[in-house]
């Protein structure tokens, strides 16, 4: 498994130049205007991993893949090694440039808000990216694109009829069990996100046909 | 002589297309040449031993192993060309080098960088900017250095240039002077074949019409040109099939000496695999 994560490793890589350009645009932004940087985190992780699947599928990397030991198990479960470890990457760079940025502005870093937004963020990033490889797999990056597109804008039209119908102050404890335990139920319920769409990915792929 | 590749039964089928009980066998330290042509199965047979494609019917043993059930360990000791089918185009090979080292047990770098020399290929240069014909050279050369015992590779040798062909084609030879590995080699280009093949299947329409070793298929085969009268009075069981041209009939014989012996005819010419190809194909019966 190693092996192939080498080989998605060594195609960022190869995009490298492109993405750190764009870092430093948005962090010099940040700096520049006091912006919050944390967009970066899934902007980022989301564009490097979604061109790693793209190249595979341009050039029926998959297909090869699968003749090689333990493919097809090999291949998926370093992808989502690969988005763990860029995710962590990338989170580890804003949060030190947030604090930066926080520094540089107010002469005093903001631990306790860098804490609280960019492990979100990074959770939030993760559940994005978990959420979409099933559909990659199933239905390859171009098909899964339009697919994802469809899911991200129901879930916005679903969530904004829900706050119209749902009268919250009905619901008012659940918010507060939500205030005292809302990261560790995210990062939980990430976790178990993460596992479900690492065993649907791969029954898909274990018996994909290329 | 035991078998390295042993294909039963195979049988898979698509909406416009099937494999039809493919079956034949590869000994050990053989080349086969598969040949067919365009959309005939080829292909799509290669595709079910390396396990590209499932869900198909018939056995297929690799090492005498069962080449779905023990797929992990008989992957380790097989080199692959596909036809366009390969690493990402924006890696090196360096990095393919990087990555198959952790992905082969047996992966051998300085023979990868033997074969990158030989081949005049770049190590720091991206795929995406090797031609057609070096790009089919960085893919032979990471088929062959893991040290595999069985190569299967479709259309290796496409756009490659004569000097090139034959130099892979030597190292193909040199490959199974050992007698312990093997080739499955499909290729249109026919003359290759001819020269190291000690094999020949020909598929066609998703059936195997011929399956055996070149020394059979080119001593015996033959083809027969002949005048309209002499034609007609040619036993039908005496020939595979004919082709009608314009001043001439091609007939393909399958027994070149009992033929001869029976219509006393002196001059039955040699057969070349496109001749066999086109005959069996677009000839009649």
């Amino acid at each position: 498994m190693i092996g192939f994560i080498k080989k998605d490793l060594a195609m960022i890589k190869g995009n490298m130049k492109v993405l750190v350009i764009l870092f430093i645009v948005y962090v010099a932004m940040g700096f520049a205007s006091e912006m919050n940087i944390s967009f970066i985190l899934p902007f980022m992780s989301v564009m490097i991993m979604l061109s790693t699947f793209s190249y595979d599928d341009f050039n029926k990397w998959d297909a090869y893949a699968v003749t090689l030991p333990n493919g097809r198990k090999n291949s998926v479960r370093a992808k989502y090694l690969t988005t763990f470890l860029i995710v962590l990457v990338v989170t580890i760079l804003v949060m030190f440039f947030e604090t930066m940025i926080s520094y540089v502005h107010n002469n005093t870093i903001d631990f306790e808000n860098v804490l609280l937004t960019v492990p979100i963020t990074m959770l939030s990033t993760l559940l994005v990216e978990v959420m979409m490889y099933p559909a990659i797999y199933k239905w390859g990056i171009e098909k899964a694109r339009i697919g994802i597109f469809g899911v991200v804008f129901g879930i916005e039209i679903v969530g904004s009829l829900l706050i119209k119908l749902i009268d919250f102050s009905k619901i008012a404890s659940a918010f507060s069990i939500l205030e005292n335990y809302g990261l560790l139920l995210f990062m939980i319920g990430t976790l178990l996100s993460l596992v479900i769409s690492y065993k649907i990915s791969l029954k898909i792929y274990q018996r994909k046909e290329f | 002589m035991e078998n390295i590749l042993e294909v039963n039964n195979l049988t898979k089928e698509y909406d416009r297309f099937s494999l039809k009980n493919v079956s034949f066998n590869l000994p050990k330290g053989m080349i086969m040449g598969f040949i067919g042509e365009n959309g005939a199965g080829k292909t799509t047979t290669i595709k079910a031993i390396l396990d590209i494609i499932q869900n198909y019917r018939g056995e297929i043993k690799i090492f005498g192993l069962n080449s779905h059930e023990d797929s992990a360990m008989i992957k380790e000791d097989i080199g692959v060309v596909l036809d366009d089918m390969f690493f990402p185009e924006i890696l090196t090979p360096n990095d393919i080098n990087f990555a198959m080292k952790n992905i082969y047990k047996n992966w051998d770098s300085s023979l990868f960088q033997h074969y990158l020399e030989l081949f005049s290929l770049e190590p720091k240069k991206i795929i995406k900017n090797f031609s057609k014909g070096m790009r089919k050279k960085l893919e032979i050369a990471t088929a062959l250095s893991h040290h595999p015992k069985l190569l299967i590779l479709d259309e290796p040798t496409s756009g490659l240039d004569p000097v090139v062909r034959a130099e892979v084609m030597d190292i193909f030879q040199e490959f199974i002077q050992n007698e312990e590995c093997s080739i499955l080699l499909s290729s249109h280009i026919t003359t290759d074949l001819e020269h190291i093949a000690d094999y020949i299947t020909f598929i066609n329409d998703g059936e195997i019409i011929l399956s055996t070793t070149s020394d059979e298929l080119f001593n015996q085969y033959g083809i027969v040109k002949c005048g309209k009268e002499a034609f007609q009075k040619l036993d039908t069981s005496d020939y595979v099939k004919y082709k009608k041209n314009k001043y001439e009939y091609d007939v393909l014989v399958r027994d070149k000496k009992a033929f001869q012996r029976k219509y006393h005819m002196n001059v039955i010419d040699k057969i070349t695999l496109d001749d066999l190809m086109v005959l069996m194909i677009k000839g009649e019966k």
